[in-house]
């Protein structure tokens, strides 16, 4: 769930084997990370296992739906490890995250460009950028719909009735979409602009991200 | 033009024996806490005006069911106006349980558990398990026509004994597959009037379903189409800044005095 894209705000300059490495990421914080990607897919294929038809055998034996239990409690429980290990750098992530000025709304007239690898003339932004930010309002707004809507399914099947388990599917499978656009656009800014490094070794370079 | 098969259950023949329950657990070799009918009794009244039947709650076999509607890895299906079911490909996602109106399925030991309609039997040409044994032939099965003429036939005859007598399933659903002979109105028994699969499940159904995977796959791929115009793009200003820097670095090696200066 700590969805924090690393993509940086400046153009990678003269990234030669002279260049500092700053830490971003402290270990606990990497591992939160690749906890939330692990059980993210693994509630995405057993998810769409019943969404989509021809996937429709994975489901088979009823395998895939205790793995989405299992994927479901990890998900859940992500923002609350996080909380406990680091209070400060999550309520830290939790008020940059909503935190909106001028400069975002600089930013969001340069977002198009930025959306096609150019980074040219962006304003200055702080530790996260202005697309960062509607990111993780949408994931944190999503995370809950997907929460709420499958904790429902799960403890309320077979007392939801038609109209109910309807409409709390319906929740489910457009919070799906949403967190899976979302997705795709930070694996997107990831590989676009090399941020990959900064989830793997927790570093990344001294003057990719502004103010860290 | 397909058969279209039925049951029919007449409630003023039923004596409650249980017999077809019985023989239904047995030929479908179901566990003993599993069963795929359920034989109940309603009572009103009393002294003279105690009025009594015996009702079933099994599966109506639904023309347009909303549990085959509902289920997501086909294990649920129509054949021949029956609702079969194959549960090796069950999920046990259990949305049949809350799709179904008249609440007939169930989930029992990780798969659907409900009426399969004794298909094998069925397929040879014989009757289903309950309609073989029932002792006080309250139970037929066969082609819906025959069945229903029957039982209009029997209403008729009910209807001096029982003024409210009707038949319950002709049209509801787009007819259901189960036709239950009643002695007084469905409210009685607790039958929906107008069962009904609501707007809302075929909203999930045919637009949200389709949607949210057609909808992932084409961003994904747009994604990925401009992830290669993007790259590029990333690449050329890159290499500009590069050699920006360069430049910036060579000149400040060769003449480091002069470019402070000129800088100042
Ligand atoms: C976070 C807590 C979550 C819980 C408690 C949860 C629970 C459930 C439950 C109970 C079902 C019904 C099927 C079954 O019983 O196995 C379901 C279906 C589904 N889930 Fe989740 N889920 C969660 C998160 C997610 C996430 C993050 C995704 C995808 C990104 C997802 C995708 C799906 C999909 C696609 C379906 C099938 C919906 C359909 O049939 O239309 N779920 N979920």
């Amino acid at each position: 769930m700590t969805s924090v894209t690393l993509a940086p705000t400046a153009p990678e300059t003269a990234a030669g084997p002279e260049t500092h490495l700053v830490r971003r990421y402290v270990p606990a914080q990497q591992v939160i990370h690749w906890i939330g990607v692990i059980s993210f897919f693994l509630l995405l294929l057993t998810g769409v296992a019943l969404l989509f038809p021809p996937l429709s055998f994975l489901a088979k034996g009823g395998t895939s739906g205790v793995i989405h239990r299992i994927g479901a409690i990890a998900f859940i429980l992500l923002p609350a490890l996080y909380l406990l290990r680091m209070p400060r750098k999550a309520l830290e992530l939790v008020r940059e995250s909503f935190t909106y000025g001028r400069e975002e709304l600089a930013w969001f007239k340069h977002m198009p460009g930025y959306f096609l690898g150019s980074t040219r003339n962006l304003p200055p932004q702080g530790r996260l950028n202005a697309g960062q930010k509607l990111h993780h309002a949408a994931t944190f707004l999503m995370f809950n719909t997907v929460t709420l809507s499958g904790l429902i399914m799960w403890f309320g099947k077979g007392q939801l009735g038609p109209e109910g388990l309807s409409a709390v599917v319906i929740v489910h499978d457009i919070s799906m979409l949403g967190l899976s656009v979302a997705m795709i656009g930070h694996v997107y800014f990831t590989f676009l602009y090399g941020a990959l490094s900064g989830m793997v070794t927790g570093k990344v370079s001294e003057d990719a991200p502004n103010g860290t | 033009m397909p058969t279209r098969y039925a049951f029919s259950i007449d409630l003023d023949r039923c004596i409650g024996c249980q017999a077809c329950v019985i023989s239904c657990q047995a030929g479908n070799e179901l566990k003993d806490d599993e069963t795929y009918i359920h034989v109940g009794e309603q009572i009103r009244g009393s002294g003279k005006t105690l009025w009594g039947s015996f009702d079933h709650h099994r599966c109506f076999h639904c023309a347009d069911a909303p549990c085959v509607a509902a289920c997501p890895t086909g294990t649920l299906s129509k054949w021949n106006g029956l609702t079969i079911v194959e549960k090796e490909k069950c999920s046990a996602c259990g949305y049949c349980t809350d799709a179904c109106p008249f609440k007939v399925p169930h989930i029992v030991d990780n798969h659907v558990s409900k009426c399969v309609a004794c298909l094998d039997q069925v397929k040879e040409g014989q009757a289903p398990w309950c309609a073989r044994t029932c002792p006080s032939q309250a139970i037929h099965f066969g082609e819906r026509e025959t069945i229903l003429a029957e039982a209009r036939a029997k209403v008729a005859a009910l209807k001096a004994r029982h003024p409210n007598a009707q038949i319950y399933g002709e049209t509801q659903l787009g007819g259901l597959g189960l036709l239950m002979i009643l002695l007084d109105k469905p409210e009685v028994y607790g039958l929906p009037l107008d069962p009904k699969a609501p707007e809302t499940m075929k909203v999930w159904q045919s637009v949200v379903q389709p949607a949210s995977s057609g909808l992932s796959v084409l961003a994904a791929g747009a994604m990925g189409l401009m992830f290669v115009f993007a790259r590029r793009q990333h690449g050329k200003e890159r290499a500009e800044h590069e050699r920006a820097a360069k430049q910036k670095a060579a000149l400040q090696t060769a003449q480091p005095k002069a470019t402070e200066t000129h800088h100042d």
